[in-house]
């Protein structure tokens, strides 16, 4: 009886994301494997050269460079997004959703805007260095704009709110009669922590990892405002590709690597869920 | 983790809320501030917002906006309503096809871009507003989907059987039991697909084409911090961070407490 | 005169047979109980009367016309869902009247008849509450008025009592019956509570493994339950096993015990009988077995005496009255001899 309808209501959703994700995907990767045009078009012949190419140290080195960066800032916004959820899951039961509200609201207003609040902030005439001036701090303080700190300063902003969530949603389930069995077995409190809380909540640091990991490594945003084109990532190069150099194929295979990458890591991520879980979720 | 030491979990909270809430406050502070500058209070304004208003570039954008966040949330609450229904009913489980609907809410926002673009670019499709819409429903329909389906987790479909079995034709099961049921996750969905659209600058800049005439506002707001920084940002990233607000605050309402029984 | 007539019903899923050639009549009229364990069948058989599964094979004759193939929304058959499958956004009322309103009934009729219901089952005062604002047992209520109103040829309900609390139960299982006998309609409940399937039902249908075991009124299954399977699911009996030679029941022991063995048992088999037909008083019984107490466990009016045998590996069960009990004075550790008849002796094969 219910064999049919699924797909019928399915249909309209599926059609569309077919012409207008799918298909457009399957195009760049037909494009990598193609020769850029004498004046920025498509050379309809099949080469490797683009997939060679992103192993080039120059391009490799970027790649290095942005998956040090994002996962530095992984890490950075899984401690403190791991730290917030906890303290919220140890607040008294009633005002935790409001907490969790609170905690989340950032992440929806708009990125540029919050990305533009740092470069107020860090700006050589910004408001820290001109806190630093009346605080009577007389020396010239280094430059904060524009450097690499800057963007993973940017990066954990803009996505530790996510970090939060993705934390506070293992730990919100986790029955505290188990931590106090712990206790109750002799474990201490950092005992129980690390073995007992901690195995049970990493779905949600693997989780928020990849999250922040998978949307730094390609993000071009944050490198162009906070970075000021002092060094490049993925990201950067990829829009380079297709809105200056005209290298199309190149800028596809890069793309290729950007979501090889990323789906590396979701299975990871699902690994270690599953693993969590006993596998039962599999 | 009743027994984790409170003076820590507070000064840990306040720390995170510092670090989240101090930037954006700053923004919203300057954009009252008579002097439009960060290093000094010369007396609240809204004269800013005044200049925002008269900028013809701002308003144009603004409406392009939402002309894009309207019309794509509206087909993608209606795909992405459909889809969660359609996927949830079904028996079998495709990994496929979670995949599929998963993708658009992961995938790197420049690899869709890119992909779109030289999709429009080889079609010959001219780009403007028309090509920004398409591209937002692909990923509004994901999250409305998402939303729809988290609710349909805690159906029970047998109000569904009970429908039928008390005489209902399934159209009229559909807009008297599972539309109505439904509802605040619904619009919930909606309310968060047009935050995402109004907020959304990548895909939109890859996807506009040339000219001032498809626009959008993050597009205005990204190219004013690149190329001259106007203290009117300061009020329009204000409004901004209100409008998506206020719509995520309805969106958690609804979809808490609105219906009985959940 | 019968009303519905299932005549070698069989589902599949997959590989999978749920049901297994179930042939039945149902008379009018009749408070019919399907009862089984989970995975037994039972509500894949509902599901199919109520046209949400289709038979793989078989027939379902209403009124004498098969109406397998009808689609669940246009068969004068109506389900009382598990989990009563209010409309959450609907007020009682309005939950009522949904079924009414599918059939083109004038508005009037309609009001009328919800106004009825409500009278009958005493929820006149909260016709306008929404379904998360009452009880489970008023839920309940809703759920059956809401299939009741529509006067279905035959209404189904699924663990009608499952839901509710212990004490509640008890109540409404004699208010089923009240309701059932007043509005005149054919009632099959599906229940894996063999209690619950005593007390309410005419007859009873034992589904193992998607096929039935056994079809009769309580008393006959109670009493004379034609499988080990059907003795031990309902109520408690205590199982000796025994070899069957030449027509004389022996224990491993070699103790005799006497009884009325069917037609054709010979080798391994078990002699079966009810707590309450095992006596201390073991004067004119004919089977006797001697034995210690392990516990006595109270339950308000009658007491069971656990009894330690070397007969069978479980210990076995006597009901007493209280007053018996006192008489005796028996305490855990003392020796006890048992009693009971060659007619209370029920044997199965092994």
């Amino acid at each position: 009886m219910r064999d049919r309808r699924p797909l019928f209501l399915m249909t309209p959703a599926l059609a569309w994301l077919t012409a207008f994700m799918v298909v457009p995907c399957l195009l760049i990767l037909a494009l990598a494997f193609f020769r850029r045009g004498l004046y920025g078009g498509i050379d309809y012949t099949l080469t490797w050269e683009n997939i060679a190419l992103v192993f080039d140290p120059l391009y490799a080195g970027i790649f290095l460079k942005s998956a040090w960066i994002a996962g530095l800032s992984a890490l950075i916004a899984v401690i403190l997004g791991y730290a917030a959820a906890y303290a919220i899951a140890a607040m008294p039961r009633r005002h935790q959703p409001l907490l969790l509200f609170f905690a989340v609201l950032p992440f929806w207003s708009n990125y540029l805007v919050r990305t533009y609040a740092w470069i107020v902030l860090l700006n050589r005439e910004g408001l820290i260095v001109h806190l630093a001036r009346l605080l009577g701090f007389e020396g010239e303080l280094p430059r904060m704009l524009y450097t690499e700190t800057a963007v993973v300063i940017g990066l954990v902003y803009n996505y530790l709110p996510f970090v939060i969530l993705a934390c506070y949603a293992p730990l919100s389930r986790l029955n505290p009669e188990v931590t106090e069995a712990s206790r109750d077995l002799g474990a201490s409190p950092w005992t129980t922590f690390r073995r007992v809380v901690l195995p049970m909540t990493v779905p949600g640091i693997a989780t928020g990892f990849t999250f922040v990991f998978v949307l730094s490594i390609g993000n071009f945003v944050t490198p162009a405002l906070l970075g000021g084109g002092q060094f490049q990532m993925i990201g950067n190069l990829v829009y380079a590709q297709f809105l200056t150099a005209n290298d199309w194929p190149f800028g596809a295979a890069l793309s290729i690597f950007l979501i090889a990458i990323m789906m590396g890591l979701l299975t990871l991520q699902t690994f270690a869920s599953e693993k969590a879980s006993g596998g039962r979720n599999a | 983790m009743r027994n984790a030491p409170l003076p820590l979990m507070l000064a840990i909270l306040a720390g995170v809320f510092a670090f989240l809430y101090l930037p954006i406050s700053v923004l919203v502070a300057l954009s009252f501030n008579d002097g439009g500058l960060p290093t000094a209070w010369t007396g609240f304004s809204t004269k800013w917002y005044g200049a925002l208003f008269a900028n013809a570039d701002i308003m144009g954008a603004a409406l392009n906006t939402l002309i894009v966040a309207v019309i794509s949330t509206i087909l993608a609450t209606l795909f992405g309503t459909l889809l969660a229904v359609g996927v949830e009913i079904r028996r079998r489980k495709g990994r496929f096809l979670e995949t599929l609907i998963f993708a658009p809410m992961i995938i790197p926002d420049i690899v869709l871009a890119i992909a779109l673009l030289s999709f429009f670019s080889l079609l010959g499709v001219t780009m403007g507003l028309h090509t920004i819409i398409l591209a937002h429903v692909v990923f509004n329909l994901a999250f409305v989907c998402s939303v729809v389906r988290a609710r349909l987790k805690t159906f029970d479909w047998s109000i569904v059987e009970a429908s039928t079995d008390l005489g209902a034709p399934t159209f009229t099961t559909l807009r008297r039991v599972i539309i109505p049921v439904l509802s605040p996750a619904i619009i919930a969905g909606a309310l968060l697909a047009f935050t995402l659209s109004v907020d959304e600058f990548v895909i939109a800049f890859f996807t506009a084409g040339a000219g001032r005439a498809s626009t959008t506002l993050p597009m205005q707001i990204y190219a004013m911090i690149r190329f001259g920084v106007t203290p009117e940002i300061n009020a329009l990233a204000t409004i901004v961070m209100g409008i998506s607000v206020l719509a995520l605050t309805l969106s958690q309402r609804l979809n808490r407490g609105g219906l009985p029984g959940q | 005169m019968t009303l519905l007539s299932l005549l070698s019903l069989q589902k599949d899923f997959g590989k999978m047979r749920a049901v297994n050639g179930v042939s039945l009549d149902i008379a009018e009229n009749e408070f019919f109980a399907l009862l089984g364990a989970s995975g037994s069948g039972k509500t894949t058989l509902l599901r199919m009367l109520a046209g949400f599964e289709l038979p793989s094979a078989g027939q379902i004759l209403l009124d004498g016309r098969d109406i397998a193939q009808t689609p669940p929304n246009k068969r004068p058959v109506n389900l009382m869902f598990q989990s009563y499958a209010l409309f959450p956004h609907m007020s009682v009322a309005k939950n009522i009247a949904y079924g009414l309103e599918m059939e083109k009934l004038p508005k009037s009729e309609i009001t009328s008849r919800v106004g009825e219901i409500l009278e009958t089952i005493q929820l006149s005062a909260l016709a306008n509450r929404k379904p998360d604002q009452l009880s489970g047992g008023q839920r309940q209520r809703v759920a059956l008025a809401r299939a009741l109103v529509k006067r279905p040829r035959l209404l189904l309900l699924d663990e009608p009592l499952g839901a509710l609390d212990k004490k509640l139960r008890g109540e409404m299982q004699l208010e089923l019956k009240r309701i059932q006998a007043d509005f005149g309609i054919t009632f099959i409940v599906v229940t894996h509570d063999q209690e619950e399937a005593l007390v309410m039902a005419d007859r009873i249908a034992i589904l193992k493994d998607g096929a039935l075991l056994q079809v009769g009124t309580p008393h006959d299954i109670y009493e004379h339950p034609t499988s080990r399977f059907a003795a031990d699911f309902i109520g408690v009996m205590n199982f000796f096993p025994v070899h069957c030679d030449g027509g004389a029941l022996r224990t491993g022991k070699g103790t005799l015990i006497r009884a009325t063995i069917p037609d054709g048992l010979t080798g391994a088999a078990v002699a079966a009988v009810r707590p309450e037909r095992l006596r201390l008083e073991v004067t004119g019984c004919d089977n006797i077995l001697t034995g210690r107490v392990m516990a006595l466990a109270y339950h308000g009016l009658d007491l069971l005496l656990h009894v330690e045998t070397p007969l069978a590996p479980q210990p076995v069960t006597i009901r007493l009255t209280a007053d018996q009990a006192e008489a005796h004075a028996l305490s855990p550790g003392d020796p006890v001899t048992l009693g009971w008849s060659a007619r209370d002796t029920r044997v199965f094969a092994a």
